[in-house]
């Protein structure tokens, strides 16, 4: 018996009993190694996991790879059932192009981040420097309670209640910025599943992570940065800008491509509502398609070399978000150790 | 913009007194005014969605709506059971996998991992697979497991083991953060006791970093309750109760959510909401719990 | 010490359901059906060994397929079958891969037959039923079109209601100058595949696009998931047109154009015109046939087939008598109630075609 353990917080302390019986040498040794060894196997059966992920749809994709090289990349053209006709038979002759797709991801992400951005920074410094301590806890809970929310549930609320009515919004939208210059042509459309009604479902959806990662970002401001602003007589905008923002900058730069590498990956609300029609298109009210999308919607039906050119995407989203997050990590990291100096 | 200068021209410039002009209180106002607004901007669309939610999916939630077989899309009325016995057979296989396995790696990368390069590497691919489009998972599964079963390979253990990948990542992380905010004293005084390493992670280090990891690990399992993406090749579809983890397709919550969705029937479309309703519910009470266990621990860390 | 009983919850919880799913083995273990009280004369009253057969396929086809499932299910208690949808295309695929028992299909035969790796398929047609052409417009509750006008506005080269095209096949109407919004499938669709052969067939020179179960729409329209996903996309946008089968179009409320057929007359999407469509057409010895376009005075021309796929050669012995029994229930019952599902059904030379067809299945002893 080692004695009695109570409490973090509290040493380790003996208890009255008298000193501990010895322990024999032997039986627990072979306990030790054969449980570090289960700890070990585990950890190994970890790795053996993703690396069989990683292997088994690369290796999948490769045919696909194979057939279009850099095409599928850069070309635009998706058309998986597309014939031509040699010697008079029709022979199926498909174009796997995935640049329309990679196109919708980026505007999505981009417009979800626009967005979100701005909202997030805006609820962390409200929970840390702005609200009243009573608000601090319900609005903390609020932003839980956005977490947590499947994704397929914005999904359906945002193809039944939310593209309908953005319909008309649009027409509006559009007509008023009809002949502006740049607006002009970013906001017309006028379909209700389009480019811009998956990015308002994506900003809603990153929003609470990038707000709870920059608030932890933002708490971990020194008080005395924050008091020496303070008093130097400044007021509490001035303070935020001079010592909350600037110390937490490469932290809230972590947060927001975290927050990208979830948008991108967003599969089942970005299906519901992005309307299903790859192009490329500066008309943000237009629908479009994006990777993780036109996968879902057609892996059912593909075969052979439409499905790995599938499973390509998939491959290709994978290596996105794995560009993204490590970046994003190496930039909290570098945070951490700034604050833990 | 008034300026107080002292009389002396050769105090240094820090030290000039300035008053708070009506230009930077503005500023200071309208700063405010943004942050409340932002704060504004996202719960309200929040509170549209829990409103639709609650709204529809009460109509026609209830004990029937939970039980009941799911009817054809044409019906009007309730019935989810299916996707209620899916959801959680689904989502406790995955957690009966993935939370042992992912806890004991990460007992590994955190305490016997101090000097190895191997910990390391798992650290950074765990992390690597929380990245993982939640459809890469469900892709993999479908092609490395259900392809393989002539036409029997869509069952509830396939969507529970893309579900595992996917929470398998999420506990590590979490129980590796966990543990390593145990004190090292502690394990310290457990070693100096005469304890081998084993038993000091498993009587010291684990009840210790306990609260936290079971917080992680349910909101793993809320994740995992929600994710629609891994079950679409993996579980087909059943409209009847089907209980066996290996046998027969099945369905879940989620699924049938998206469904659903794009049904121009009426009823279909409100058991949607009240799958909806449903969903969320359930993913509401692991949070909270989650929350609430895990709040039992940084009180007790302080 | 105590260990948070929550944190033992959880594994438990988890046990307990696996051991209940080891222990439970498939959920049949019902009595026989007792023959002859409740049945319609036509039906054979075989009891069925308990089985579970699932489908995938035609979303056009998928509400008649549910109506039959119930009716056929409260008949054999035994038998339970799942049919998912997901597209033309995937119920193909599905078959070819084994991954379901049956397939449901609006274009036959199978385009590459090889990959199938059951071997050979049979094609069993089971019901027709109109595509309409279901547009939104807030105050035009009649319209009539021709196929060189539709090919026109698919492939947007008429981008607004009050062009003159459509003004020409409606000169009594009085049509706003909203922009019209394409409504089409985004997944291969058999229903896309019939609509697009049409249009290829009645309008060669305005349809230029192609004909198939997925053809490259032009970028500036909106694409649906499913028959469902192109009706709510319909209904939610005014100025909206698209095609949708006669029932997912019935329920979600949308408004149907009549069509020009070739004989001249304009015909509403009805299901006596549907059936008018199957007069005097050809069909094939594996009973796939071509109702489209079809020249009878009182026929609706863009009537769509369809056909539930099986292997010839069964491997399990429940499924196989299960498959046949529900396919000669939808070849007999399922006739006799299909328009109450808003399906018409076939002539009686071809049931009888595709009776006989069933005996062809073969099902281990």
């Amino acid at each position: 018996m080692v004695g009695s353990i109570s409490g973090l917080d509290e040493r380790m302390t003996t208890t009255t009993s008298p000193t501990p019986a010895p322990l024999s040498a032997r039986r627990p040794a072979v306990a030790d190694g054969s449980f570090r060894y289960l700890a070990l196997a585990c950890g190994l059966a970890v790795l053996a996991i993703l690396a069989l992920i990683a292997v088994s749809t690369t290796s999948k994709a490769l045919p696909a790879f194979r057939h279009e090289g850099f095409r599928f990349l850069f070309s635009k053209e998706w058309n998986p059932t597309k014939t031509k006709v040699v010697s008079g038979q029709s022979v199926a002759d498909p174009h796997f192009g995935a640049l329309a797709f990679i196109y919708g991801t980026m505007v999505i992400s981009a417009i979800a981040l626009l967005i979100a951005v701005p909202v997030s920074v805006g609820m962390a410094l409200f929970l840390t420097d702005v609200a009243p301590r009573r608000l601090r806890g319900p609005v903390s809970y609020a932003i839980d309670l956005l977490a947590a929310i499947p994704s397929v549930v914005y999904g359906l609320w945002g193809v039944v209640v939310l593209a309908p009515v953005l319909t008309r919004t649009y027409g509006s939208i559009g007509s008023a910025t009809h002949g502006i210059p740049l607006l002009g042509t970013l906001l017309s459309g006028g379909s209700g599943r389009s480019f811009m009604t998956a990015g308002l479902i994506l900003a809603l959806m990153i929003t609470p992570i990038i707000t709870s990662l920059t608030r932890e970002v933002f708490e971990t401001v020194p008080r005395s940065q924050k008091e020496a602003v303070l008093a130097l007589g400044a007021t509490r905008w001035e303070m935020v800008r001079g010592a909350v923002l600037p110390w937490g900058r490469s932290g809230v730069i972590g947060a927001v491509m975290l927050g990208l590498g979830r948008a991108m990956g967003e599969t089942i609300a970005a299906a519901l509502v992005i309307g299903s029609s790859p192009q490329i298109t500066a008309h943000l009210f237009r629908a479009g398609d994006a990777l993780p999308a036109v996968i879902a919607n057609e892996f059912g039906e593909a075969a052979d070399v439409w499905r790995s050119a599938l499973i390509g995407l998939g491959v290709l989203v994978f290596a996105l978000t794995i560009i993204v997050n490590s970046a994003a990590r190496a930039l909290v990291v570098r945070t951490d150790r700034r604050m833990a100096a | 913009m008034t300026t107080l200068t002292p009389v002396t021209t050769s105090v240094p410039a820090p030290l000039r007194i300035r008053t708070v002009t009506p230009a930077r209180r503005t500023r200071n106002v309208v700063a405010t005014i943004m942050i409340c607004l932002s704060v504004a901007v996202a719960l309200i669309p929040l509170g549209f969605v829990l409103f639709y939610v609650i709204e529809k999916g009460t109509k026609v939630f209830g004990w029937a709506f939970l039980t009941k077989s799911i009817p054809i899309d044409r019906h009007i009325g309730p019935g989810m059971g299916p996707a209620v016995v899916g959801t959680l057979l689904v989502t406790g296989a995955a957690t009966a996998m993935a939370v042992p396995l992912g806890i004991l790696a990460a007992v590994y990368v955190s305490e016997y991992g101090a000097a190895n390069r191997l910990a390391g590497v798992i650290r950074f691919l765990a992390d690597v697979m929380a990245g993982v489009p939640s459809i890469v998972m469900g892709l993999f599964i479908y092609t490395v497991w259900v392809l393989r079963f002539k036409g029997s390979g869509q069952t509830a253990f396939a969507g529970s083991l893309a579900l595992g990948c996917l929470m398998l990542p999420i506990v590590i992380r979490g129980t590796e953060s966990m543990l390593r905010l145990v004190p090292r004293e502690q394990r310290e005084a457990s070693y100096a006791l005469g304890s081998r390493k084993s038993r000091t992670i498993l009587t010291v280090v684990l009840p210790a970093a306990l609260p936290g990891i079971t917080s992680a690990c349910l909101l793993a399992v809320a994740r995992a309750a929600g994710e629609t993406a891994p079950l679409l090749f993996t579980l087909g579809i059943v409209f009847k109760n089907n209980f066996s983890l290996f046998k027969g397709t099945n369905t879940a919550l989620s699924a049938q959510i998206f469904v659903n969705a794009t049904s121009p029937f009426v009823g279909a479309q409100d058991r949607a909401w009240g799958a909806a309703f449903t969903l969320i519910a359930l993913v509401l009470v692991l949070t909270i719990v989650a929350r609430l266990v895990a709040a039992q621990f940084t009180v007790r860390e302080r | 010490m105590s260990v948070p009983k929550v944190r033992l919850l959880g594994p438990v919880l988890a046990l307990g359901l696996v051991a209940a799913a080891c222990g439970s083995s498939s959920k049949s273990t019902s009595a026989p059906t007792a023959p002859g009280a409740t049945n319609a004369p036509s039906t054979t009253t075989v009891t069925l060994a308990s089985a579970t057969l699932n489908g995938s396929g035609s979303t056009f086809q998928k509400a008649f397929d549910q109506d039959q499932i119930q009716a056929f299910q409260a008949k054999h208690s035994g038998i339970t079958i799942n049919y998912a949808g997901g597209g033309s295309g995937k119920g193909q695929q599905d078959l070819a891969d084994q991954v379901v028992d049956f397939a449901g299909s609006d274009a036959a035969p199978v385009k590459d037959p090889t990959k199938d790796k059951g071997g050979p398929l049979l094609y069993f047609p089971t019901v027709v039923a109109p595509i309409t052409v279901s547009y939104k417009l807030s105050g035009v509750t009649t319209l009539t079109l021709t196929a060189d006008t539709m090919a026109k506005i698919f492939s947007r080269q008429i981008k607004t209601w009050d062009d003159a095209a459509i003004k020409g096949d409606n000169p009594s109407a009085s049509l706003p100058s909203t922009a019209i919004t394409v409504v089409h499938r985004s997944d291969s669709s058999g229903t896309t595949n019939n609509f697009t052969r049409y249009l290829k067939a009645a309008a060669p020179s305005s349809w230029t696009i192609g004909a198939g179960s997925t053809v490259p729409w032009p970028t500036d329209t909106t694409a649906g998931n499913g028959s469902t996903g192109v009706a709510q996309a319909v209904k939610a946008t005014d100025g909206a047109i698209g095609y949708v089968d006669l029932s997912d179009a019935k329920a979600a409320g949308l408004t149907f154009a009549s069509v020009k057929n070739s004989a001249g007359k304009a015909v509403a999407p009805t299901l006596d015109a549907a059936s008018a469509a199957l007069v005097g057409v050809t069909v094939n010895a594996d009973l796939t046939y071509n109702p489209l376009n079809s020249a009878a005075p009182d026929a609706y021309p863009i009537t769509s087939p369809t056909w539930i796929l099986v292997y010839k050669t069964q491997t399990d012995k429940a499924k196989g008598a299960a498959l046949k029994a529900f396919l000669a229930f939808i070849l007999t019952d399922g006739q006799t109630n299909a328009t109450a599902s808003d399906y018409a059904p076939l002539t009686k030379d071809l049931t009888a075609k595709a009776l006989a067809q069933v005996d062809q299945i073969v099902v281990p002893a």
